[in-house]
């Protein structure tokens, strides 16, 4: 079970450079620098009640504000997004040719974030403001967040257009798990092929094919889940089937076997060929063979 | 577990006068010409998996091995896993679930102790 937590926390673990979260608006009353009407839900597109009356600021607040080493929105110059970013966290805004503000968000490497902006939306980041944050704990990014997100809301009576609710523009979405191959859509269905000629099919259609016990999702064995933490940290767009599904692969298990010539499970193929088991796979990983092989 | 198989069981349990590890260990040793040969029983880690209960939880299913042998020489690691599999088949067919497996050459131990 330790494995199985350790391999899900692997997998879930956002790379770095990545845009950080952008964190839910939800007013937390004594740790936000600012009060304001609580809102139902913690979407952005549900705030226009507090954004027409805007938020007060308490006492306890403004005190944080003092403290606070990030300058507001409009003190910070913008710069050109051709400019250098340190690689440093930050809270930045996005603006585009016509001047308007696009997006808030926070980076614990903001030229790393940057920079996956630019090549995914080049006509929408034209400059940046950039507040760097000395201290990059969750709690002061997210602080920081809030209130650049504040000042702006307050003087224009509108959130970022990248930062309203459903708005995927600027955001990585969650990779969505692709579902596990089947042979056929369920049991008693007669396959009009020979089984052998099917797996002969399914491995020579997809470049990468892993046969393995369990879904990806919630591999049954150990080597099984091992072979699949190798295959999505190559970032490799693998195709898996599960061998113990008799339902929808009925067969699969015995004649996969034979076919492949090697008795055990997981296996991998790509382009057709079986590469190997864990083992094997987790060999060429070491030694760097795998990336060129399952990408080429 | 049914009848058969429990009489399938007990064959197999008169039939196996030594231990699997016992078995692996002499078989490699004459078919592969190993230099080096290391055989761990870690059935004992798998207790849990659903393939070892279907066994009746006898162990002696899942195993590490390290294998040294010339005749790996110009063998790429998928046929020098399958000949280590070739000579167990026998095993594979009897309830050994699972090898992890480990394959070189003279040369390449020698080469990485340089």
């Amino acid at each position: 079970m330790a494995a199985t937590a350790a391999a899900a926390t692997k997998l879930t673990t956002l790379p770095i450079s990545c845009p950080l979260f952008v964190p839910s608006y939800r007013p937390r009353i004594g740790t936000v620098t600012a009060v304001f009407p609580r809102v139902k839900t913690s979407s952005l597109s549900s705030t226009s009640a507090w954004a027409r009356r805007g938020p007060t600021i308490s006492r306890r607040a403004s005190s944080f504000l003092v403290r606070s080493s990030i300058a507001g929105l409009s003190e910070t110059a913008p710069k050109s997004s051709e400019d250098e970013f340190p690689a440093a966290a930050a809270v930045y805004a996005i603006y585009d040719g016509d001047g308007e503000l696009q997006f808030i968000g926070i980076s614990r490497n903001v030229a790393a974030s940057v920079a996956v902006h630019k090549k995914s939306l080049p006509d929408l980041c034209r400059s940046i403001k950039v507040g760097i944050i000395d201290q990059p704990d969750k709690e002061t990014l997210t602080q920081a967040w809030k209130s650049w997100m504040e000042e702006y809301v307050k003087s224009t009576g509108k959130v970022p257009p990248g930062n309203e609710s459903g708005n995927a523009t600027w955001m990585r979405q969650p990779p969505r798990k692709k579902p596990d191959l089947r042979l056929t859509p369920g049991r008693h269905v007669q396959l009009t092929v020979p089984l052998e000629e099917l797996i002969d099919k399914l491995v020579k259609e997809n470049k990468v094919v892993a046969f393995i016990k369990g879904s990806r999702s919630a591999p049954l064995c150990g080597f099984s889940q091992k072979v699949i933490g190798i295959l999505e940290s190559v970032g490799s767009d693998y195709e898996s089937i599960d061998v113990l599904d008799e339902e929808h692969n009925p067969g699969l298990r015995e004649t996969l076997k034979t076919y492949s010539n090697w008795p055990t499970f997981p296996q991998i193929f790509v382009d057709g060929e079986l590469v190997g088991g864990c083992d094997i796979l987790a060999v060429m990983h070491e030694k760097g063979e795998l990336a060129s092989l399952l990408k080429s | 577990m049914s009848g058969a198989a429990r009489k399938l069981a007990t064959m197999a349990a008169a039939a196996a006068t030594t231990t699997r590890a016992a078995r692996i260990r002499s078989k490699l040793e004459s078919l592969l010409e190993t230099t080096v040969l290391e055989v761990e029983d870690v059935s004992h880690q798998h207790a849990g998996h659903a393939a070892v209960r279907e066994s009746g939880g006898a162990g002696e299913t899942h195993f590490n091995v390290r294998v040294v042998s010339p005749n790996f020489e110009g063998k790429t690691l998928v046929s020098r896993h399958r000949m280590v599999y070739d000579a167990l088949s026998e095993e594979l067919a009897s309830g050994l679930h699972a090898l992890s497996i480990v394959a070189k050459t003279p040369e390449e131990v020698a080469g990485k102790k340089k």
